[in-house]
């Protein structure tokens, strides 16, 4: 009887499943207060370490825009466990600098904040967690371009890492300028003379997510090719050279406990089975409503930097999409005194004069860099 | 064919009947009936008049008579009667043949002269099927049959207990379930998983019966002087549409003493529309009232509140820690070698313990002791095999299943590279070998292995696997007493493995070894008590996770959180006592006792405060085999039962439950990633009691069961993770979780109809979970400590599950799924800080994805039926989620060019067809 099965093996299957489906998921109408105060910053105890502190409000997710809204008129201190205060200075709408510092690193730190309301927070004391320094920076071509940090700490002691970067890259406006406009005068500039010639600029950013790493499972605390950046492929902040700095920060298991939450919140992506979200306990309270959210974990410690170059030249089949940028060239007449220019579409600039007479022209983007974004102004660092 | 007097009416009193009996005509027939059984008619059609009946009990067992006749002729009202059924009847003289499907041609001469041969009149019948006919033969001609029980005896009066196994005459596969009932005086006694049944009685001549669902009711004459033993064959209930339940078995909703029970059969389990035609258990599971899950993919599942760690769930006595194939896909039994299923809510048997919430009883059915026979299926994504038959004829048997899946080529047809990339595999087996040693001994011997790989995006290996192996000893002392002797080894373990950075490359993995011992006596000393006492004892061996590094370069330092060692003891008695018809209580003690052994480190904790690594007093080191701790409790178990009439009743149970081995899971599905833990001097068992009430009423001589259960459940030492608690390799778990406290209470409809070409259920359920964490030694509460709902809380569940049978061979089966969406945490807020925009969630569980709704169809046609074909064929068709509804697995928020936007995942989000084909052998 068992002979007959084979002609019964036979199936039919129909494939049209799709599989995964996603759609918008608009949650319940929020009604809740969550303007919640947001103290972003770390305490310095770097040599002249200078610490910032940010003050921010949370807006709701269906604010239309999600630009960070600033608590201004603050009053904002650094508080040692022995009792000294070191006041913040506002730097920016939202930022609090301190004095370059030298502060004890056996001392325990906290922040104390007196919004321009009267309402006072207060961080826990933190203990000083001195970070060891990056033993490297380095990056890969693999598709598009990885670059990884590389550190260790001979104690063991560190573990807990934090970093961020700020990158710099250099880009070219799309016709080389040869002629600049002052009052209507036009004059002649030169590479050397760098704040007329806008042919070359570096713009920056900083990193856009949280980058924990840590190194609790390894027998020695050594951080191997920590992933903090990845560019993709043809990119155009490679277009002539990149640099990219990386920052380091040792973190208490707590603080990276926080980013870790504050990480898994913001990048989770969509699987099957998605750890839930964790509500955020920070160590910032306020002084009269223990129960009030305060968004923030402050941490205290030195900072450790180091930067790598990224050359175009260094890069295997790296080609930047052409620019997209409309660049008319009108050809107008010279006036009497060439050099005088008055051309009443003030978007028009000079570009150079024809060898058969007349100026031609074209739209100021196509020749100051500084219109895309960046300064013409060379980094100090720039090699 | 054989005659029929009485047998129905005396267990149960048909429910809307009336009769007006007029005057005694000898040829005219007078009454005014209404859903009449049939029986009940011919017995007043008989005491009206001469007329003599004859007819097949099966073949009119659904039929109810509704009409008032005033002396018309028989044939006029008998007309009227069979209009619309397939049955034809023939008066002759004053004698009425009912004759099923079947047309008589003749009747031979010597017909009426000898009634002991009546059933050679089959002989003259054109014949469905030789085989057939020939166990009709043989049943019919054990039915009649005196059969001495015991030896004749001097004293007289004194009382017998008849015992023995009730098997299916066609595979000799035990029956479950099965009702063995005397009519006058009122005994009735179920047989138990293996078939057995012992019913005692005073000396005397008695009609036993025989019913059970599926099965041709049978019957049979004996004489009862001492103890004895009657073994019985039932015969199966292929042929015959018309009626499909015995009254007895559907009554046992209301009789019975056990409440929160669900019991299916693979059979009807099979019926059901699953997702991609797989006939999938613990799909079904889900259907029952007071059953959710948190998502569709996940085979984990809530029973009352419970979580899915809280369900004892047995293959065979074999504990099944992973009851699932590929992400929750499939569950991970084979259906054809499953027997049946049953579930315990509430009354949960005292000889099951060691989980709060449940017990899911899978139990494989015996092989076929008397002739080969298979069976395979094919569908979208699995194939199927089994095989059973003889070792050695009526005494030995054997069954032997297997599944695996072909569905890579659905992962890479996911127009997403990280499923392509990706390749999922299962496979199981089961293999159960029954051995009848004697007519006391039997053993069984069951295997089960399953295994598990996925490996996602070339990157990460996952892989599962559990094996089991049990083997039982059924010894029957006398008919009874008889003790069943089990010891079972069970494997579970995982591991997660990813090689792409060498620096980095690792294997993680857990593993749980269990062995169980048990002994488990019934006694049986008259119809009265039936009482169960025993012995368990489960030995754990946990290793809660090591972690190690692969290749040479490799810097990944080996780390294993310890294994732990526990020893699980309990020992239990109880009674179901039968007070008087009408009540009943099922009472029984538990004593469990759980040891954490050594060798541990175990840490202590700074009192009062909260507990961190930095509250961490002292690190104590116990030896190999040292006790370390001791939790022990009673648990009580009580059932009461109270018949208001023969259609309904009411019952009431309390439990007490204590649980000593935990799964850490912080996510909201099981996940291959979940971790099981054994209580500690830290982590203390869960407890949890459960209080219901159920009421309980039949409808439509029985054909229609309803009930309504409502319970109030409180648990005790739940676990429930702090924020972005880190589970994996955590060597001091105490610290990430928050001893919870929960509340669970609902109630529960259920209509059913089980018999006829129309059946099926509807439920309705509400209920409500609710936990608090306000543990003080954690450090932090959730919600400030108020009651929150559970990620499985979904208080409004509607299903609903029909099946039509338009033919023999066709049958459409729908059903219906409705449930409240789960609780999420969902974001509130938007901020910046570190520079990159992050979210502030609301309380836990603040909020709910949408409700879910699902309805599915299929139609099944089988080949044909007769009896001597070598294979027989069905293919299944269908569509699973009809409205295409995208029903949210889950929502999950993400950047996207640095705005925060939330989406819902949908697994199944488009109508979904299938078609299988199975065949047996």
């Amino acid at each position: 009887m068992l002979s007959s099965i084979s002609k019964y093996l036979l199936f039919i299957f129909i494939t049209c499943i799709i599989f995964n489906c996603k759609k918008p998921f608009n949650p319940v109408p929020l009604t809740a207060r969550t303007n919640y105060l947001v103290v972003d910053g770390f305490i310095n105890t770097g040599l002249n370490g200078v610490t910032t502190i940010n003050l921010s409000r949370a807006r709701s997710l269906s604010d239309s825009t999600y630009d960070v809204l600033p608590e201004g008129n603050a009053s904002v201190d650094i508080e040692s466990s022995s009792g000294d205060s070191y006041p913040l200075q506002q730097v920016s709408s939202l930022a609090y600098s301190s004095n370059p510092l030298n502060l004890d690193i056996n001392q325990k730190y906290r922040v104390h904040v007196t919004t321009s309301n009267g309402e006072q927070y207060l961080s826990d004391f933190v203990t000083v967690k001195q970070s060891p320094p990056i033993d490297s920076v380095t990056w890969q071509q693999d598709n598009g371009v990885n670059i990884y940090v590389n550190t260790h700490d001979a104690t063991n002691n560190t573990r807990y890492y934090r970093w961020d970067y700020t990158e710099t890259w250099e880009h070219n406006a799309f016709y080389e300028i040869s002629w600049g406009v002052k009052d209507h005068i036009i004059f002649s500039v030169t590479y050397v003379t760098y704040a007329t010639y806008t042919y070359h600029c570096w713009s920056d950013s900083n990193s856009t997510s949280i980058i924990l790493g840590t190194s609790a499972a390894l027998s020695q605390d050594v951080i191997s090719k920590q992933l903090v950046r990845v560019i993709p492929n043809n990119n155009e902040k490679i277009g002539i050279r990149y640099s990219i700095l990386v920052r380091q920060y040792a973190l208490t298991p707590e603080a990276y406990q926080y980013w870790g939450i504050i990480q898994k919140n913001t990048q989770g992506i969509g699987t099957l089975f998605d750890v839930q979200p964790s509500q955020l306990h920070g160590n910032i309270a306020s002084v009269s409503d223990l129960s009030e959210p305060v968004i923030g974990f402050i941490s205290a410690g030195s900072v450790q930097e180091k930067r790598i170059f990224i050359d175009h030249l260094d890069l295997a089949n790296w080609s930047p999409p052409p620019s997209q940028l409309y660049c008319p060239i009108k050809n107008i007449p010279q006036n009497s005194n060439f050099l005088y220019y008055d051309y009443p579409d003030t978007t028009y600039v000079p570009y150079y004069f024809t060898s058969g007479g007349g100026l031609n022209i074209t739209k100021s983007y196509c020749l100051d860099c500084r219109v895309q974004g960046g300064t013409n102004l060379k980094p100090p660092f720039w090699q | 064919m054989r005659t029929f007097k009485n047998g129905f009416i005396l267990l149960g009193i048909p429910l809307f009947f009336s009769l007006g009996v007029i005057a005694q005509d000898s040829a005219r027939i007078s009454g005014d009936f209404k859903n009449t059984p049939f029986e009940q008619f011919v017995k007043e059609v008989e005491a009206q008049s001469a007329y003599h009946f004859y007819f097949d009990k099966a073949e009119i067992d659904s039929i109810g008579i509704t009409g008032l006749f005033s002396k018309q002729s028989l044939s006029t009202v008998l007309e009227e009667v069979f209009r619309n059924t397939s049955l034809k009847f023939t008066i002759d003289h004053y004698r009425v043949f009912i004759a099923g499907n079947y047309q008589i041609k003749t009747l031979p001469a010597n017909f009426f002269d000898d009634k002991a041969t009546a059933d050679d009149s089959v002989s003259n019948i054109i014949k469905p099927a030789e085989t057939d006919i020939r166990n009709q033969k043989a049943i019919s001609s054990i039915e009649n049959k005196l059969i001495v029980i015991g030896v004749k005896q001097n004293k007289a009066g004194g009382k017998a207990t008849i015992a023995g196994y009730v098997r299916d005459i066609k595979s000799g596969e035990p029956i479950a379930g099965v009702s063995v009932y005397i009519i006058t005086p009122s005994i009735i006694a179920t047989t138990d998983q293996y078939g057995y049944y012992s019913l005692t009685v005073p000396a005397g001549r008695y009609e036993i019966n025989i019913s059970s669902i599926g099965m041709k009711d049978t019957k049979r004459q004996v004489l009862v002087y001492s103890d004895d033993k009657l073994d019985i064959e039932m015969q199966d209930f292929i042929a015959t549409l018309k009626t499909v339940v015995v009254t007895s078995e559907r009554r046992s909703n209301v009789k019975g003493l056990q409440m929160g029970l669900d019991k299916l059969n693979t059979k009807l389990i099979k019926q059901i529309p699953v997702v991609f035609g797989e006939t999938d258990i613990l799909k079904v599971v889900l259907t029952l009232p007071g059953v959710t899950s948190v998502g569709e993919a996940s085979t984990g599942f809530n029973v009352r509140g419970g979580s899915t760690d809280q369900n004892l769930i047995l293959f065979n006595d074999a504990t099944i820690y992973n009851p699932s194939h590929l992400f929750g896909f499939f569950s991970a039994f084979n259906p054809d070698v499953v027997k049946g299923i049953e579930l315990y809510k509430s009354a949960i048997p005292v000889k099951y313990g060691g989980r709060l919430s449940s017990v899911l009883d899978v139990s494989v059915r015996d092989g076929n002791v008397k002739n080969w026979t298979g069976s395979a299926g094919i569908g979208p994504l699995t194939g199927k095999f089994s095989i059973e038959g003889p070792i050695q004829k009526d005494k030995t048997s054997i069954i032997f299943g297997t599944r695996t899946t072909y569905s890579n080529w659905l992962l890479r047809s996911i127009p997403n590279t990280a499923y392509s990339n990706s390749q999922a595999g299962f496979s199981d087996y089961t293999l159960h070998i029954s051995h009848i040693v004697n007519a006391k001994n039997t053993l069984y011997l069951t295997g089960y292995y399953s295994k598990d790989q996925f490996n996602l995006n070339n990157d990460t290996t996952y892989k599962y696997s559990s094996s089991n192996l049990s083997l039982k000893w059924k010894h029957n002392f006398n008919n009874k007493f008889n003790n069943v002797l089990t010891a079972v080894a069970n494997h579970y373990d995982y591991s997660i493995s990813s090689s792409q950075n060498p620096v980095n490359a690792y294997k993680l993995g857990f593993n749980i070894d269990q062995f169980d011992f048990r002994s488990d006596f019934n006694y049986i000393p008259d119809n009265k008590h039936n009482i169960s006492f025993g012995i368990s004892s489960i030995f754990y061996k946990l290793h809660p996770g090591f972690f190690d590094p692969v290749g040479s370069k490799s810097l990944v330092a080996p780390d294993v959180v310890p294994a732990e060692q526990g020893l699980e003891s309990a020992i239990y008695l109880g009674d179901e006592y039968t007070i008087s018809p009408k009540f009943s209580i099922n009472a029984g003690l538990r004593y469990s006792m759980f040891n954490y052994l050594g060798p541990h480190d175990v840490y202590e904790y700074v009192p009062g405060i909260p507990r961190t690594v930095s509250t961490i007093k002292d690190t104590i080191a116990y030896g190999s085999g040292k006790l370390i701790k001791t939790y022990q409790a009673p648990e009580i178990r009580v059932a009461l039962r109270y018949a208001l009439s023969d259609n309904n009743s009411l019952k009431l149970s309390f439990n007490t439950m204590q649980q000593y081995i935990h799964m850490l899971s912080n996510t909201t599905a099981i996940s291959p990633t979940d971790i099981w833990k054994l209580s500690d001097p830290n982590i203390k068992p869960q407890q949890g009691q459960q209080l219901s009430f159920g009421y309980y009423q039949n409808f439509n001589s029985n054909t229609i069961e309803t009930s309504v259960e409502v319970y109030y459940k409180e648990m005790e030492h739940f676990l429930d993770y702090k924020s972005g608690a880190s589970l994996v390799l955590n060597k001091h778990i105490e610290t990430e979780v928050i001893n919870t406290r929960g509340r669970a209470y609902g109630i529960e409809f259920l209509i059913k109809k089980l018999s006829g070409k129309l059946n099926g259920w509807l439920s309705y359920t509400y209920s409500r979970t609710m936990l608090k964490a306000d543990d003080p030694l954690a450090g932090e509460t959730i919600n400030n400590g108020n009651y929150y709902p559970a990620n499985f809380d979904k208080p409004h569940n509607i299903n609903f599950i029909g099946n039509y049978r338009f033919s023999h061979r066709l049958s459409i089966s729908a059903n219906f799924v409705y449930s409240t969406g789960r609780p999420v945490t969902v974001p509130l807020a938007v901020f910046t800080i570190g520079g990159v925009p992050s979210l502030y969630y609301s309380q836990r569980n603040e909020y709910r994805i949408p409700d879910y709704m699902r309805a599915d169809l299929s139609v099944t046609l089988e080949g044909n039926h007769k009896v001597k074909q070598k294979i027989h064929n069905s293919w299944s068709a269908g569509v699973y989620n009809l409205t295409a509804r995208q029903n949210a697995y889950s929502v999950y928020y993400t950047q996207e060019n640095g705005k925060i936007k939330g989406y819902q995942l949908s697994i199944f989000g488009t109508i979904i067809p299938f078609v299988t084909y199975n065949f047996k052998f």
